[in-house]
């Protein structure tokens, strides 16, 4: 008897929390503007990003050249330079002043220059020839690309000169090799090889997109319950006597359910579709993005509760999307950031979230190689969970008290 | 405007918050001490002083030393290192008896700050092995050190980076984030205070304070903005410029001038899109979207010239990609006036388009026949 009293209770607690997610779905899809935020930019903006950065690495970048030294040394040198995909030699400028002018107004992005002497120290042997090379800094692209390809074509010219000198001391061609390259090596660009921009950013944005969507949808979601107020609606349930704990989990189920969807999307099908690094065990990353999920919802729950209008919350937290990319120490290294920052960063979801993915997605790391991030993410969402009971809870009394002291 | 916080949290807040934020983490300028593991199977005197020399270095930093590389992989796969030097098992016996032993690094490129920086040093290191053995060899053999230099290092590089000598990513980034932020927050906040004002079907009386004249309503509702507006862009521009000491090789006036454009651009953008849209919530996602994708849009960190060019196209409707030029031009540049100029003038360029939606918008206000909700 007491036990089918007690599965009675049970019952109709997971009947509550079910009516709750019922209301919260038909509130998504009755709302366009949800539907524009978690349907619509969470499929375009993906697609659109990947549109932008499709060439993923920057090639043919314009150089001047200013060959003052005129001699097959530095033509060679040039030769083998613009045969890199990072460059093209744009313009032969007779003088520095010319060159310069043609950078400041943009028209290339580098000048290399070499000076009279080049060919005569290199052929003299006595002196360290020079090249000088000036790169445009509005972009480290730019500069990236010059300095790097320009630096490989001379690593592998010092090679052959070395070794003509050791001959010409009257080492033979072998012993000059061995001593020359004493020590060869091998560089390995591991998990992106390309090193493209896209490869590395566009994981982190995917990340960025699902937490941000979820976060302005549920913001515009609590704002309209909060202008509509008409029974409360902040908490569907709360009319009847429902435990805030089940209108939390009726409610995040609802964002769940669509989430995990549009997440298979976004997170599997779109590195695939545009030949992003992708080395990652899928369902790993599903079981990733339940805890990421559950912590992003309960996080954005919670901060809802102080939007008061339907669009403020759009309007006050646009420009969290830069920091907390930035927090996260995606694209500036997490272990330079400054500590107070780093330690408010764990407090975010996508802090965690993203790191996660990076490693099972671009790295294949397993989940259990990722098991901190993972760990972190159940705690932040048992976390926010709580804090959402909490603050749902204390809005609902005061509500309450303010109507029975009006009455 | 001082009637709700949203609109003093909105912009003061928020430009405040980022200025502080944006130049305190990046307020290291360059990546210096990445974490580098080393997979040492010599464990050799010469392996040890390859390990110490590259420690000695500021970019980088050796975080694990380990003689397992499936170790040092699953550390780089967890993050906490972004490059791994594997010097070989008897790397010391191989190298002095002229064997050639090779050396290999591996760096992570899901990281790419990190990877550049660790990558720039242990190539330099992995060179520097083969020099400084020649210069033992040579040195036995009895050539003076000023030869042996020749000899190990015929050709160098000297690389001027311009306006930026220090590669210094806050300059880099914060001088055009922080005016993408703010003209975001133009872009958002015009939208919020005159959809509002559709919203809450109080354009009537605003009307009539007006004496029924649309654009003396625009103008007057506008113009406190607009010099909230110009204070916060100027502001930024003082500390980044002045206070921070960012350089500004060409004119700062002009760079000023630069950002009251770009401020009056994102504000008629913002009439344009609430006009197209009378709806605030529509008006304001739309305006999200847009805004967003500015960033990316701009060039500052992906140059416009490798993009699709479609999205070449689009950039000339981003104002703050012609505020980027005008900024590039100023202050790295130096270069002819024509050059902030043209960007300038693609700026104004924007400013009819406000006209052009009025009168859609001031049959908005009176009619309020759009939906509200």
């Amino acid at each position: 008897m007491r036990i089918t009293r007690f599965l009675y209770k049970e019952w109709q607690k997971v009947k509550e929390t079910w009516w709750v997610f019922d209301q919260e779905i038909r509130r998504i899809f009755r709302d366009p503007g949800v539907i524009v935020i978690f349907f619509v930019a969470t499929i375009a903006y993906p697609i659109l990003y990947n549109f932008i950065y499709w060439k993923d690495n920057i090639e043919n970048v314009p150089v001047a050249v200013v060959d003052r030294s005129n001699s097959p040394e530095s033509r060679s040198f040039l030769h083998r330079w613009n045969a890199s995909p990072d460059i093209t030699l744009t313009h032969y400028c007779t003088s520095m002043a010319e060159a310069e002018r043609l950078l400041r107004d943009q028209k290339v992005h580098g000048i290399i220059y070499f000076p009279e002497d080049f060919a005569v120290h290199l052929n003299t042997g006595m002196q360290t020839a020079h090249i000088s090379l000036y790169c445009d800094m509005s972009s480290f692209l730019y500069m990236k690309a010059i300095y790097l390809s320009c630096n490989k074509v001379m690593l592998e010219d010092m090679t052959n000169i070395q070794i003509d000198r050791y001959e010409a001391m009257g080492y033979d061609h072998q012993f000059a090799w061995q001593l020359v390259q004493a020590a060869p090596y091998t560089e390995t660009a591991l998990f992106c090889e390309s090193g493209g921009y896209a490869s590395f950013l566009i994981p982190a944005v995917l990340m960025l997109i699902l937490h941000q969507t979820l976060f302005f949808g549920i913001c515009m979601l609590g704002g309209t319950a909060r202008e509509e107020n008409k029974e409360l609606f902040l908490l569907p349930g709360h009319r009847r006597g429902y435990s805030v704990i089940r209108i939390t989990a009726g409610r995040s189920l609802a964002y769940f359910v669509i989430y995990m969807a549009l997440g298979v999307f976004v997170l599997l099908a779109v590195p695939r579709m545009f030949g992003l690094p992708h080395i990652g065990n899928p369902i790993d990353i599903m079981k990733l993005l339940v805890p990421y999920l559950l912590a992003t919802i309960f996080f954005s729950m919670s901060v809802s509760v102080f939007i008061r209008n339907r669009e403020s919350g759009m309007v006050l937290l646009i420009a969290t999307s830069l920091i907390f990319i930035f927090i996260a120490g995606v694209s500036w290294p997490q272990q330079m950031l400054p500590d107070e920052w780093r330690y408010l960063s764990y407090f975010f979801p996508y802090t965690w979230g993203v790191h996660g993915f990076i490693h099972i997605n671009s790295m294949g790391a397993t989940l259990a190689g990722t098991a901190k991030e993972y760990i972190a993410l159940w705690i932040l969402a048992g976390g926010y969970f709580i804090t959402n009971c909490a603050l749902l809870g204390i809005s609902g009394y005061l509500h309450d008290h303010r109507k029975t002291s009006i009455a | 405007m001082f009637v709700r916080p949203l609109y003093i949290f909105a912009s003061v807040g928020v430009m405040v918050l980022c200025t502080v934020f944006f130049l305190s983490i990046l307020k290291r300028g360059a990546p210096e001490r990445i974490p580098v593991a080393v997979v040492d199977h010599d464990q050799s005197s010469i392996s040890r002083r390859l390990c110490h020399e590259t420690n000695t270095t500021q970019s980088v930093q050796i975080v694990l030393i380990t003689p397992d590389y499936a170790e040092a992989r699953r550390a780089m796969q967890r993050g906490e290192v972004y490059g791994i030097l594997d010097i070989p098992e008897g790397f010391y016996a191989d190298l002095v008896s002229f064997k050639q032993p090779e050396l290999h690094f591996y760096v992570n490129n899901a990281y790419t700050v990190g990877a550049n920086t660790a990558y720039k040093q242990l190539l330099t290191m992995c060179n520097l092995t083969s020099g400084a053995f020649q210069r033992e060899v040579l040195r036995k053999k009895g050539l003076p050190d000023y030869l042996i230099m020749e000899r190990i290092q015929p050709v160098a590089i000297s690389a001027h980076m311009i306006a930026n000598p220090w590669s210094n990513y806050a300059i880099y980034l914060v001088s055009t984030i922080l005016p993408g932020i703010l003209s975001l927050v133009v872009l958002m906040l015009t939208i919020f205070a005159i959809g509002f004002e559709l919203k809450m079907k109080t354009s009537h009386e605003w009307l009539d304070t007006a004496g029924g004249n649309y654009v003396v309503a625009m103008t007057g509702k506008l113009i406190p903005y607009t010099l909230l507006y110009i204070v916060l862009g100027v502001g930024c521009n003082v500390i980044l410029f002045r206070f921070m000491h960012f350089p500004v090789l060409g004119s700062s006036w002009r760079l000023v001038g630069g950002t009251i454009l770009l401020i009056l651009a994102m504000e008629s953008m913002a009439v344009t899109l609430i006009g197209l849209l009378p709806t605030l919530r529509d008006a304001i996602s739309i305006g999200a979207l847009y805004g967003m994708l500015g960033f990316s849009l701009s060039g500052f960190t992906y140059p416009v010239m490798n993009m699709l060019p479609v999205f070449q196209a689009w950039t000339w409707l981003i104002p703050l990609r012609h505020y980027y030029l005008i900024y590039v031009n100023e202050a790295l540049m130096a270069g002819s006036i024509m050059n902030t100029f043209i960007p300038a003038a693609c700026l104004m360029a924007f400013f009819p388009l406000a006209l052009l939606v009025s009168p859609r918008l001031h049959n908005a206000l009176i009619y309020q026949n759009y939906p509200l909700k």
